[in-house]
C-alpha cells in the first residue's frame, strides 16, 4: 500500500487531465503498436514516420483556422498516406527518396502555417504541442473523437487481418493468392494515416514514430507468432503510455512545481523496451541454442 | 539556423543604415517605442516636436512570438530615443541596436525598475511603471535637445497628473474589493491585480507555462479547474492575446460555473491611450466583481487622452 502511494503520487486517479491524457494516450498507444506491426514488417517505418511530420502541417493549419487539432493532424496525414499509396514507386531507393522529400515539404508547411498562426492570432505554444505534444491540455471533448478514430484504424486492421499479414510477408505471395495487394496497402495507409493523427496529438508529430515502431519492434522481435507480436506490441505502447503520463505526474514533486514533459517520459520507456527486448531475446536466443545442444547430449550416454 | 538568419539579417541591415548616411534626426527627433504602450507615453511626454513610432501594436498577437523585419532594425538603428520592456520580453531589440551602435539612449524598463530578470514582464499593468518611464523620457529627450527640456519635463509632469483617476480607481478598487479571490489564466495583469489587493489563488508556474507555451502541470490544471468549479474566486481574468485550448477551456469552465471572465489585453489595443486603456481594464475587473459582468473586448470608443 505504501509502494502503491509511493508509485502514484497524491491525487493520480482523480486528475481530470490524467484521466484525458489516460484515454487518448491509451487509445492512440494501441493503435499504434498494431499498426505498428504492419508498418514494420512491410518496411515502411521511414514512410510512417515521414507521414509524422506532414500531418504536423495539419496539426498546425488547425491552429491557423481555429480547428479541432485531431482533425487537421488527421486530414493532413490521409492526404499524405493517400499521394504514397497513389505513386505506388516499388523501388526501395525511389520509395525513401520520395518519402524524405515529402516529409521536408510537410515540415516547410508546418514552419509557415506556425509562422502565420504566430504573427496573426494568438496561438502561444503552437510550435511545442504540434511538434512534441502537450498531453495534459487536450481537451476533454476530444476523448469521444479520438477514440472512434482509434475503433476504426483497428477495424479496418481485423477487417484486412490475413490478407495484410501474407503481403507484408511476401508481396509476391499474396498476389499469387489473389490478393488485391493495393487494395491492402490502401486499408493499411489509411489505418496508419489514424495511428500517426491519433498518436501526433498525444506526443507530438515529431515523436509520434517512436510510439509508432518501438513497441512493434519490441514485440517482433520477442516473439516469432503475428499474434504474440500483436500483443506484446500493444502492452509495451500501453505500458510505456501510461508510465510515461505516471512518471510527468510524479516529476512535478522532484522538481518542486515543475512537471517534466510527458513525451520525454514516453519516448524513453519506449527505448527502453525496445533494448530490453533486445536482451530477452538475446538470452531466450541461447535458451534454445542450449535446449537443441542438450538433447543430441543426452543421447550419446 | 534561427541564430545564423539572425546575423545574416543583422549585416544586412548594418549594410543598409550605413548606406544611408545622414538621417534627419538633427531637424526632427525620432523616438521608438518597442511596445505600443511605451510609444504612447513617449509621445505624450515628447509632444508634436518628436516624431515617434511604434513596433508592436496588433492587440490580436502573442507579443512574445513577435519577429523583426529589416525595415523595423531600421527605424530602431536611426532613433535617438527607444524605450523596450525588457524582462525577456522582447530581447531581438538588443541584438538588432548592438549591431548598429550610434548615439542614442536607450530605456530598458524592467532594468529602470531595478526588477530581477526572471520578474514577471507585463511591467505596464504596474501604476508604479510609466510615471518611471515618462522622467527617463523627459530626461533622455531633454539630453538630446537641451532647448526644450523645461517643455518635456512639464509634459512629463502633466502625463504623471493624468494617471490620477486610475491609481483612484485602484484605490477606490481596493477599499470596496481588496482581498478578492481571483484566478488568472497568465501573468499579464497580475501587477494591477495586486496594486488593487487582489488574491491571485491561480498556480504561479502554471501561468508561466501558459504564457511561454510550454507543458502544464496536470497538478496545477486541476487546481485551477478547482478554483473556478468551486467557486473560490470571484472573476477569471484571461489574457486575449495568449489563448490555447487549454485556455479556452479554463473560460469555459468558468462561464459554466457562473463565474464573471475579463480579457485583459497585453498590447494597448486600437483606439486607446494608456491611461484610457488602463482605466477601461480597471474598470472591468470592477464591473466582473461588483456586479458579475464579464468583459471580453474593450469598446472601441472615441480616443481620449
Amino acid at each position: 500500500m505504501r509502494l502503491l502511494g509511493l508509485m502514484f503520487a497524491p491525487g493520480f486517479f482523480s486528475n481530470a487531465p490524467v484521466h484525458t491524457a489516460l484515454l487518448v494516450g491509451g487509445g492512440a498507444a494501441v493503435v499504434s503498436a498494431v499498426v505498428g506491426v504492419f508498418t514494420v514488417m512491410r518496411g515502411q517505418s521511414f514512410a510512417g514516420h515521414a507521414l509524422a511530420d506532414v500531418s504536423s502541417a495539419g496539426g498546425a493549419a488547425s491552429y491557423l483556422l481555429g480547428l479541432n487539432p485531431l482533425v487537421g493532424f488527421l486530414g493532413m496525414a490521409a492526404l499524405a498516406a493517400g499521394g504514397m499509396e497513389w505513386a505506388d514507386v516499388r523501388d526501395a531507393r525511389e520509395r525513401d527518396l520520395l518519402t524524405g522529400v515529402m516529409l521536408g515539404a510537410g515540415l516547410g508547411l508546418t514552419a509557415l502555417f506556425l509562422y502565420f498562426a504566430a504573427v496573426t492570432g494568438s496561438a502561444t505554444g503552437a510550435a511545442i504541442t504540434v511538434l512534441f505534444g502537450s498531453m495534459f491540455t487536450i481537451p476533454a471533448s476530444i476523448v469521444p473523437v479520438a477514440l472512434a478514430i482509434a475503433v476504426a484504424a483497428l477495424a479496418a486492421i481485423a477487417a484486412i487481418y490475413r490478407p495484410l499479414l501474407v503481403s507484408a510477408v511476401s508481396e509476391d505471395l499474396a498476389q499469387a493468392q489473389g490478393t488485391r495487394v493495393r487494395l491492402i496497402g490502401l486499408v493499411h495507409g489509411s489505418a496508419l494515416a489514424f495511428a500517426v493523427a491519433l498518436s501526433a496529438m498525444t506526443v507530438g508529430a515529431i515523436l509520434s514514430t517512436a510510439l509508432l515502431i518501438g513497441p512493434a519492434a519490441a514485440g517482433l522481435r520477442l516473439a516469432d507468432r503475428p499474434g504474440r507480436s500483436l500483443a506484446i506490441a500493444v502492452l509495451t505502447g500501453l505500458i510505456a503510455t501510461w508510465g510515461g503520463i505516471l512518471l510527468a505526474y510524479d516529476s512535478y514533486y522532484w522538481t518542486p512545481g515543475r512537471g517534466w514533459p510527458v513525451s520525454f517520459f514516453i519516448v524513453v520507456l519506449v527505448f527502453l523496451a525496445y533494448l530490453l527486448a533486445g536482451l530477452l531475446a538475446r538470452v531466450r536466443l541461447r535458451g534454445v541454442r542450449l535446449a537443441a545442444a542438450q538433447p543430441s547430449g543426452c543421447g550419446q550416454h | 539556423m534561427r541564430r545564423r538568419l539572425t546575423v545574416l539579417f543583422i549585416l544586412a541591415v548594418t549594410a543598409a543604415v550605413a548606406g544611408c548616411g545622414h538621417s534627419p534626426r538633427d531637424s526632427t527627433l525620432s523616438a521608438v517605442g518597442i511596445e505600443s504602450q511605451y510609444a504612447d507615453v513617449i509621445a505624450q511626454v515628447a509632444g508634436p516636436r518628436v516624431r515617434v513610432r511604434a513596433i508592436e501594436t496588433d492587440p490580436n498577437t502573442d507579443p512574445h512570438a513577435f519577429e523583426a523585419s529589416p525595415a523595423i532594425a531600421h527605424s530602431l538603428a536611426t532613433a535617438s530615443l527607444v524605450v523596450e520592456n525588457g524582462l525577456g520580453y522582447d530581447p531581438w531589440v538588443d541584438r538588432i541596436l548592438a549591431a548598429s551602435p550610434g548615439a542614442r539612449t536607450v530605456i530598458d524598463v524592467g532594468r529602470l525598475l531595478g526588477l530581477p530578470a526572471t520578474a514577471n514582464p507585463h511591467v505596464w499593468y504596474d501604476p508604479k511603471t510609466m510615471p518611471a518611464v515618462a522622467e527617463a523620457v523627459a530626461a533622455a529627450l531633454s539630453a538630446a535637445r537641451p532647448s526644450d527640456a523645461a517643455y518635456f519635463q512639464s509634459r512629463a509632469r502633466a502625463f504623471v497628473a493624468s494617471l490620477a483617476p486610475w491609481q483612484e480607481a485602484i484605490e477606490r478598487f481596493k477599499r470596496r474589493y481588496g482581498g478578492t479571490a481571483v484566478a488568472v489564466t497568465e501573468p499579464v495583469a497580475d501587477d494591477l491585480l495586486e496594486a488593487a489587493g487582489c488574491t491571485i489563488l491561480s498556480p504561479y508556474p502554471l501561468q508561466i507555462a501558459i504564457m511561454n507555451g510550454t507543458d502544464p502541470a496536470p497538478q496545477d490544471v486541476a487546481a485551477q479547474e478547482a478554483l473556478l468549479s468551486e467557486h473560490k474566486v470571484k472573476v477569471l481574468l484571461y489574457n486575449r492575446q495568449v489563448t490555447n485550448p487549454l485556455t479556452a477551456s479554463f473560460v469555459d469552465l468558468a462561464r459554466r460555473n457562473g463565474i464573471p471572465v475579463v480579457g485583459v489585453y497585453e498590447t494597448m489595443p486600437v483606439g486607446y491611450h494608456y491611461r484610457s486603456w488602463m482605466l477601461a481594464e480597471t474598470s472591468a475587473l470592477e464591473q466582473a466583481v461588483s456586479h458579475g459582468i464579464s468583459t471580453t473586448q474593450l469598446g472601441t470608443g472615441t480616443l481620449r487622452p
